[in-house]
């Protein structure tokens, strides 16, 4: 062992948010298959620039970041990227929420309205963490959250998001 | 705090309202009724997320992530380094400069708070330091996000956040801290160097060599 408690620090860190990074993968890449390719090459990339357990609530913002940058550079590199659905994906999702509603119009959200929401949601992070991850200020990450927001309450109760157009 | 001002907050992060906030719904009942809908949709949210976790992932993901290849050859180097000079130390470590990773940690531990804690200072100033270091501000690489001042490794920083077309990047530019040589870091994602000018140094910190690259190409360039 190079570095001692290098290997099993970075194994207590990747126990702790698995579930939330494949989770955030699974909601960018909207895809089961390429959620795990993305979160498997995130890891990779962690893992080489892991030095040690620090602040742990700033290492679960890293290892978002990773997973986020990992994303976009596999979108730019792609000629088209449309996220492949399939049934299965819709199926297995839609067991777990309380509706289908809710997760198609997740689905359909815009990318940045998204991923400011994912951030919030799976990883708990406050606007100001969300803002120096995505590199936009604080005022934009409000914004996008807001429109997520706006956009699944319409699409759930069209009627209520009258009221909130008022809000 | 008015019914529009809650309804705002509730529409950002309705899980985190502040005690003002929750006064409020308590005595508001249009507004107790609006948070109410928004925690409910908060846990439809929850449960909408949560998809299965793949059986066997973690485990795949972890085994790939160790077995890597590029990581393996670098610690048999690194390995081998040690043996031929029987050093104890860590010879992987030693390739970061100290200073260009502080940089790194900076950018990824405090910028944030930096930012909420400092007074946003004046292009002027910032304009005037650039100069006496002899310092070409890469203006032209990208949006100006964020200036400021902050303390860094001793000494007093002027904070810059750019948007570059490669991404979030940040300069410090430190007048009180004089460099020899061009220093550099690569840990947490970001890259680092921490380059000479006149009576101090600057850090650049990015998330890839190609953009750290051109906005130090143009620092000394212009
Ligand atoms: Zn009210």
């Amino acid at each position: 062992m190079l570095v001692p408690g290098r290997n099993a620090g970075f194994e207590l860190a990747v126990n702790a948010y698995f579930n939330d990074l494949y989770r955030f993968a699974y909601w960018l890449c909207r895809n089961r298959w390429q959620a795990e390719d993305l979160v498997q090459e995130s890891l990779v990339r962690a893992w080489r620039s892991w030095q040690g357990l620090r602040d742990e609530r700033a290492v679960k913002v890293w290892l978002f970041t990773i997973v986020r940058r990992e994303f976009h550079r596999a979108v730019s590199r792609a000629a088209r990227p449309e996220p492949v659905t399939d049934a299965d994906d819709l199926a297995s999702s839609a067991d777990m929420a309380s509706g289908m509603d809710l997760t198609r119009a997740l689905r359909e959200l815009p990318d940045d309205s998204r991923e400011a929401l994912l951030m919030q949601v799976l990883g708990g992070f406050s606007c100001s963490e969300i803002a120096s991850a995505l590199g936009a200020s604080e005022g934009a990450v409000m914004t996008r959250l807001t429109r997520a927001r706006q956009v699944l309450r319409r699409r759930l109760d069209p009627a209520d998001a009258r009221g909130m157009r008022q809000a | 705090m008015n019914c529009l001002e809650l309804r705002r907050a509730v529409m950002v992060d309705p899980r985190r309202l502040d005690t003002e906030a929750l006064a409020h719904a308590e005595r508001c009942d249009v507004c107790r009724g609006f948070l109410a809908d928004a925690l409910e949709l908060e846990a439809g949210l929850d449960a909408a997320l949560s998809v299965s976790v793949p059986h066997g992932l973690k485990e795949r993901a972890m085994g790939r992530a160790r077995d890597d290849p590029r990581l393996s050859r670098r610690y048999a180097l690194a390995a081998g380094l040690m043996l031929a000079i029987g050093a104890g130390t860590t010879i992987l470590w030693r390739q970061n400069d100290p200073l260009a990773l502080a940089g790194i940690d900076f950018v990824v531990f405090e910028e944030s708070q930096a930012i909420l804690d400092a007074k946003p200072s004046d292009p002027d100033d910032l304009a005037r330091v650039a100069v006496q270091m002899g310092i070409n501000l890469p203006w032209q690489l990208g949006e100006l996000r964020y200036i400021g001042t902050c303390p860094f490794a001793g000494t007093m920083a002027h904070h810059v956040v750019l948007k570059t077309a490669y991404g979030k990047a940040t300069l410090l530019l430190l007048p009180g801290r004089t460099q020899l040589s061009r220093a550099a870091a690569v840990a947490r994602g970001l890259e680092a160097v921490v380059a000479p000018a006149t009576g101090g140094s600057v850090a650049i910190i990015a998330d890839s060599s190609r953009s750290l690259a051109r906005i130090e190409e143009s620092l000394q360039n212009g």
